[in-house]
C-alpha cells in the first residue's frame, strides 16, 4: 500500500526566517553575562534582602531569550506559543500551589 | 531509471484502492488509524468484561452481611484492580478508540500524524494492561486502591510486589497516553482539510482536543508521584517519609492534580459524541454549538484548579478549603450550560429516537443526577460527611456510568454501521438500554442513602442490624442486571458482526464527513479530500444552510503525489515489549532491566531510521503552517514543563526539612556548577549553529556544530558525574536525608535529559557522516534543537532555584 518512492524528493524544506548568526552570537553573549551576574550577586550582602527576586528575574530572562532566539519562537506562528506558554504557566500556578500546600516558604493556613 | 510522474500518480492511487492487507501480521505491523482504533476498542473491551467480573464479585460479597465469598486481602485487590483497570485499560481506551477511528475521518485526513507512533502508543498501552493483570498470575494484584495513597503504598505497609506492578504499570500506560495526546494534538491542529477551520470542527473534535491537552499535561504530576514512590520502594529515598521530613500528602496532591483532570478526560469524549448525536437524531444544529465549545475548554482549564476538593478531610486549611471549594462550584457552570445547549438542541426538532439517541439522551439525565452530587461535595462540611463513604461511590459511579459510559455506547451504537459496514439491530438495542438504565439506577441509586446512613467505602462486609442489608442486596441485584445488559450488547455486535443489515455510507443522514465516506471506510479514507463547507460541512453539502441553499460544489484538494499511505511497522511492538520486558525486569533481576532497555534502545534507533527517507506524509507542513513534527515536539516539550514543574515545586516545598545533613549550603559546588552552566548554555549556541549550517546546505559546518553540541553535553554529563561522586564521598546519597532525594532525582532526570538529547545529536551526527543528512533534513535538526534548548532552560531554572537561592 505505500508509495513513498517520490516522497522523499518533495519533503518539506521549510526554513523560516530566522535570527542571524550575529544575534545567536550576541544572545549567548548576554546569557553568559547574566549567568556571572547571577553569580555574582549572591556575594553581595547589600543586595542581600531582595537577592531572591533578583536572581528570578535574572533565570527568567536567560528563560526567555532561549526561547524566543535559540528556539525561534519569535519567529515561528503564533500557535506555537500558545501551544508551549499555556502549559508553562499552569505549570507555574501549580507549582506555586504545591509548594503553599505542601512547603513551609509561604503559608495558607 | 526517471519514472513518469503521471505513472508515479497512477501508482499511488491504485496502492490505495487495493485490497487492505490481512492475517496476522497484518495487524501486528498495522499503522492504519482505523485498525489502531479497532484494536483499542477490542482490548478495552476485554478489560471492561474483566472490570466488570471484578465488580460483580465485589458486589456478591456485599450482598448480605457478614459474607465470606472473598478475604479482605481479596476484596482489597478486587477494588483497586476494578478502579484501576476501568479507568486505565477500560473507558480512556473506549475514548481513544473512538479518537482513532474518527478523529481523521471527521477532520478529511487520510491518518494521524504519525502513524508508528499511533502503533507504539497502542502496544505499550496493551502491554501494560496485560502488565498490570499479570500481577493476577504471580499472587500479588495490586491492593492499594485505585489512588494508591502513602503512606499505605510506602514498603512498609506494602512489602509485596503487588504495589510494584501498579506503580511500573502506571508509568507504562502514563507514556502511552502522553504520546498519544502529542499525536492527537498535532493531527487536529494541523491535518484539518482544507477550509475545516477551528470553529468549524465537530464538537466531538473539540472535545478530542481539550482532552488531548489534558492527557499531556495532567499526566506528568502522577508520573512525578509515582517515580518518588518507585524511588521509596526500590530506592529507599524520602518523598513520602514522615520520619525523614516527607510528606505523605504530598502524594494525594500529586495523584489529584492529574486525578481530577481524569475525571474530564473520562467525560469530554462522551460530552463530544452527544453533541453529535443530539444534532443529527434531532435533525437540528447544536443550540450554541461555540458555547458548547468554549464551556469545553473552560471546563478544561478549571479542571486542573480544583483538584483539592478531593482532599477536604486532609485538613488543608481555611484558605485553601475556599479556594477549591469556589473552583469546584465554578466548574459547574460550564458544565451545566453544555446541558441546557443539548435540551434546547432537541427542542423543536425532528426527533429520530434511535438507540444512538437514547443513550445521548440518557447521558444527559443520569450524568445531572452525577453532577449535582459533585456540586455538592464542593462544600467543605458537606463533603467531610460524605467522603469516604458510599455516598461518593454512588456520585462517581453516576458521573463515569451515568455520563462516560453512556456516551459510550452512544458512540458505539452511532458509528457501529460506519466501523463494520453492518447495521446494530435497534429493538434489541433499546431493550439493552432500558435495561442499564434501570439496573444501574438500582445499583447506585441506593448508594447514596447507605453512604449518607454511614457505610463507608472499601468494607469487605458488615455486620447485620445497620440498615445496610436490603439495600446491599439491591444493588448487588441492580449490578447483576447491568452486567446481563452488557451481555446484551455484546450478542447484538456479534449478530451484527455475522447476519447485520449492510449499512451505507450515510445511514443516519449525518451532519459530519466521515459520513462521506463508504462505510467501512477505504483504506486511504477519501477518494479525494472532502470540501468543507462550514460546520456541519456534510449536512450543508446535502440539505443547504436553514433556507436549503446548496453551497456551490469546490473543487476537489488536487494532490499532485497521489494518495500517500504510510508503511506498516513492526517496531513499535518490538519497543512496546522491550519496554515492558525491562519493567518485568524491575521485579525480577538487573539483567532483565538491562535486555529490556537494549531491546527498546535497538528498537527505537531502527524506529527512527526505518522512515527516514520516508515520512509518514508527503506534506508534513499543516494548516499552522509548521511540520507536524516540530508541533509535536512544542506539544511535547509543553507537556515537560509539567514534569520538571512539578520536580522542582517539589524540591522547593521540602527545601530545609532534611532532619540530618548534610545540607545543601554545605556541599553544593557553585563555582564548579556555574562553569557546568557556561558549558550547557553554550551548546546551544552550537546547537543553533548546527541548524543554520544544516539549512544552508553548509555540511562541513553542520557535522562540527553537531558534534560541538553534543561533545559539550558530554562535558556537561562529565561535570554531573563528577559532582555525584564527590557529594557521595561527603555523606550525601539518596537516602541520606530528603535533600539528597530530592537534589539526585530532580537533577539526575535533567542528567537524563541530556544523555537522550547527545544520543539524538550523536544519531544526526552520523547521519551527516554518512551522508544522509542534507537540506531536506532541517527539520530534524531543528526538532532537535529545540528538545536541546529546553533541556537547556529548565537546567537555567535548576541552576538558580538549587544552587543559588540561599
Amino acid at each position: 500500500m505505500s508509495t513513498h518512492g517520490h516522497a522523499a524528493a518533495t519533503q518539506d524544506s521549510h526554513t523560516p526566517d530566522h535570527a542571524s548568526v550575529a544575534t545567536y552570537v550576541r544572545v549567548a553573549l548576554i546569557l553568559t553575562a547574566v549567568t556571572a551576574l547571577e553569580v555574582g550577586v549572591i556575594y553581595i550582602r547589600f543586595l542581600t534582602p531582595i537577592v531572591v527576586p533578583l536572581l528570578l528575574v535574572m533565570a527568567a530572562a536567560k528563560f526567555v531569550l532561549v526561547v524566543m532566539f535559540f528556539m525561534h519562537l519569535r519567529y515561528d506562528p503564533r500557535p506555537l506559543t500558545g501551544v508551549f506558554v499555556g502549559p508553562l504557566i499552569i505549570a507555574t500556578l501549580l507549582a506555586l500551589a504545591l509548594i503553599a500546600l505542601v512547603g513551609t516558604l509561604l503559608t495558607l493556613h | 531509471m526517471a519514472v513518469h510522474p503521471a505513472a508515479l500518480r497512477q501508482h499511488a492511487v491504485d496502492a490505495a484502492h487495493a485490497p487492505a492487507a490481512t492475517g496476522v501480521w497484518s495487524w501486528i505491523t498495522t499503522v492504519d488509524h482505523k485498525r489502531i482504533g479497532i484494536l483499542y476498542g477490542v482490548t478495552a473491551l476485554a478489560f471492561f468484561l474483566i472490570g466488570g467480573l471484578e465488580a460483580l464479585i465485589i458486589r456478591l460479597q456485599l450482598a448480605r452481611p457478614n459474607n465470606t465469598l472473598v478475604s479482605a486481602d481479596t476484596f482489597n485487590a478486587l477494588f483497586t484492580m476494578h478502579g484501576t483497570t476501568m479507568v486505565f485499560l477500560a473507558i480512556m481506551p473506549f475514548g481513544s478508540a473512538f479518537f482513532n477511528y474518527m478523529i481523521p475521518l471527521m477532520i478529511g485526513a487520510r491518518d494521524v500524524a504519525f502513524p508508528r507512533l499511533n502503533a507504539l502508543s497502542y502496544w505499550i498501552f496493551l502491554l501494560g494492561g496485560l502488565f498490570i493483570n499479570a500481577s493476577f498470575l504471580v499472587g500479588a494484584p495490586p491492593d492499594g486502591g485505585w489512588f494508591g495513597y502513602t503512606s499505605l503504598t510506602l514498603r512498609q505497609f506494602s512489602p509485596g510486589m503487588n504495589i510494584d506492578f501498579w506503580v511500573l504499570g502506571l508509568q507504562i500506560l502514563g507514556v502511552s497516553s502522553v504520546m498519544a495526546g502529542v499525536n492527537f494534538i498535532t493531527t487536529i491542529l494541523n491535518m484539518r482539510a482544507p477550509g475545516l477551520t477551528l470553529m468549524r470542527m465537530p464538537v466531538f473534535i473539540w472535545m478530542s482536543l481539550v482532552v488531548q491537552f489534558l492527557v499531556v499535561l495532567a499526566f506528568p504530576p502522577i508520573t512525578i508521584g509515582l517515580v518518588f514512590l518507585m524511588f521509596d520502594r526500590f530506592f529507599g529515598t524520602h518523598f513520602y517519609d514522615v520520619a525523614a521530613g516527607g510528606d505523605v500528602i504530598l502524594w494525594q496532591h500529586l495523584f489529584w492534580i492529574f486525578g481530577h483532570p481524569e475525571v474530564y478526560i473520562l467525560i469530554l469524549p462522551a460530552f463530544g459524541i452527544v453533541s453529535e448525536v443530539l444534532p443529527t437524531f434531532a435533525r437540528k444544529p447544536l443550540f450554541g454549538a461555540p458555547v458548547v465549545i468554549y464551556s469545553g475548554v473552560l471546563i478544561g482549564f478549571f479542571g486542573f484548579g480544583v483538584w483539592a476538593h478531593h482532599m477536604f478531610a486532609t485538613g488543608m486549611g481555611p484558605v485553601a478549603d475556599a479556594v477549591f471549594s469556589v473552583g469546584t462550584m465554578l466548574i459547574a457552570i460550564p458544565t451545566g450550560v453544555k446541558i441546557f445547549n443539548w435540551l434546547a438542541t432537541l427542542w423543536g426538532g425532528s426527533i429520530r429516537p434511535t438507540v444512538a439517541f437514547h443513550y445521548a439522551a440518557g447521558l444527559v439525565a443520569l450524568f445531572t443526577m452525577g453532577g449535582l452530587s459533585g456540586v455538592m461535595h464542593s462544600s467543605p462540611p458537606v463533603d467531610l460527611q460524605q467522603t469516604d463513604s458510599y455516598f461518593v461511590v454512588a456520585h462517581f459511579h453516576y458521573v463515569l456510568i451515568g455520563g462516560s459510559i453512556m456516551g459510550l455506547l452512544c458512540g458505539a451504537y452511532y458509528w457501529w454501521p460506519k466501523i463494520t459496514g453492518r447495521l446494530l439491530d435497534e429493538r434489541l438495542g433499546k431493550v439493552q438500554f432500558w435495561i442499564l438504565v434501570a439496573a444501574f439506577n438500582l445499583t447506585f441509586f441506593p448508594q447514596h442513602y447507605l453512604g449518607a446512613i454511614g457505610m463507608p467505602r472499601r468494607i469487605y462486609t458488615y455486620g447485620p442490624g445497620r440498615g445496610w442489608e436490603f439495600w446491599n442486596l439491591m444493588s448487588t441485584v441492580g449490578a447483576f442486571g447491568i452486567g446481563f445488559s452488557i451481555l446484551l450488547f455484546l450478542i447484538n455486535a456479534v449478530r451484527s458482526l455475522r447476519h447485520g443489515a449492510i449499512a451505507p455510507a450515510d445511514p443516519w443522514d449525518g451532519r459530519t464527513l466521515e459520513w462521506r465516506t463508504s462505510s467501512p471506510p477505504p483504506v486511504h479514507n477519501f477518494d479525494a479530500i472532502p470540501p468543507v463547507y462550514g460546520r456541519d460541512s456534510f449536512w450543508r453539502e446535502k440539505h443547504g444552510d436553514s433556507r436549503g441553499r446548496k453551497p456551490a460544489p469546490l473543487p476537489p484538494r488536487p494532490e499532485p503525489h497521489g494518495i500517500h499511505l504510510p508503511s506498516g511497522s513492526v517496531w513499535p511492538l518490538v519497543m512496546a515489549l522491550g519496554i515492558i520486558i525491562a519493567a518485568a525486569g524491575a521485579l525480577i533481576a538487573l539483567p532483565v532491566v538491562i535486555a529490556g532497555a537494549l531491546i527498546t534502545v535497538v528498537a527505537g534507533w531502527s524506529f527512527a531510521l526505518e522512515h527516514h527517507r520516508n515520512p509518514a506524509h508527503v506534506d508534513q507542513v499543516g494548516n499552522l503552517g509548521v511540520d507536524h513534527r516540530k508541533l509535536a515536539m512544542w506539544v511535547f516539550l509543553g507537556s515537560e514543563c509539567l514534569f520538571f514543574g512539578t520536580m522542582i515545586a517539589t524540591y522547593l516545598a521540602y527545601k530545609g526539612r532534611s532532619l540530618v545533613g548534610p545540607h545543601p549550603h554545605e556541599i553544593l559546588n557553585i563555582p564548579l556548577t556555574t562553569l557546568s552552566t557556561f558549558d550547557l548554555l553554550m551548546s546551544s549556541l552550537l546547537m543553533v549553529l548546527a541548524l543554520h549550517a544544516v539549512q544552508n546546505g553548509d555540511r562541513a559546518k553542520a557535522r562540527l556544530w553537531l558534534f560541538g553540541t553534543a561533545f559539550f553535553g558530554l562535558i556537561f554529563l562529565g561535570f554531573q558525574a563528577w559532582e555525584f561522586t564527590e557529594f557521595v564521598h561527603e555523606g550525601l546519597t539518596l537516602q541520606q536525608n530528603l535533600f539528597g532525594s530530592t537534589f539526585f532525582v530532580l537533577t539526575g532526570f535533567h542528567g537524563g535529559h541530556v544523555a537522550l538529547g547527545v544520543a539524538l545529536l550523536t544519531t544526526l551526527w552520523i547521519l551527516d557522516l554518512r551522508g544522509r543528512l542534507d537540506v531536506r533534513d532541517a527539520v530534524k535538526v531543528e526538532v532537535v534543537g529545540l528538545y536541546w534548548h529546553f533541556v537547556d532552560v529548565v537546567w537555567i531554572v535548576i541552576f538558580t532555584v538549587l544552587y543559588l537561592i540561599p
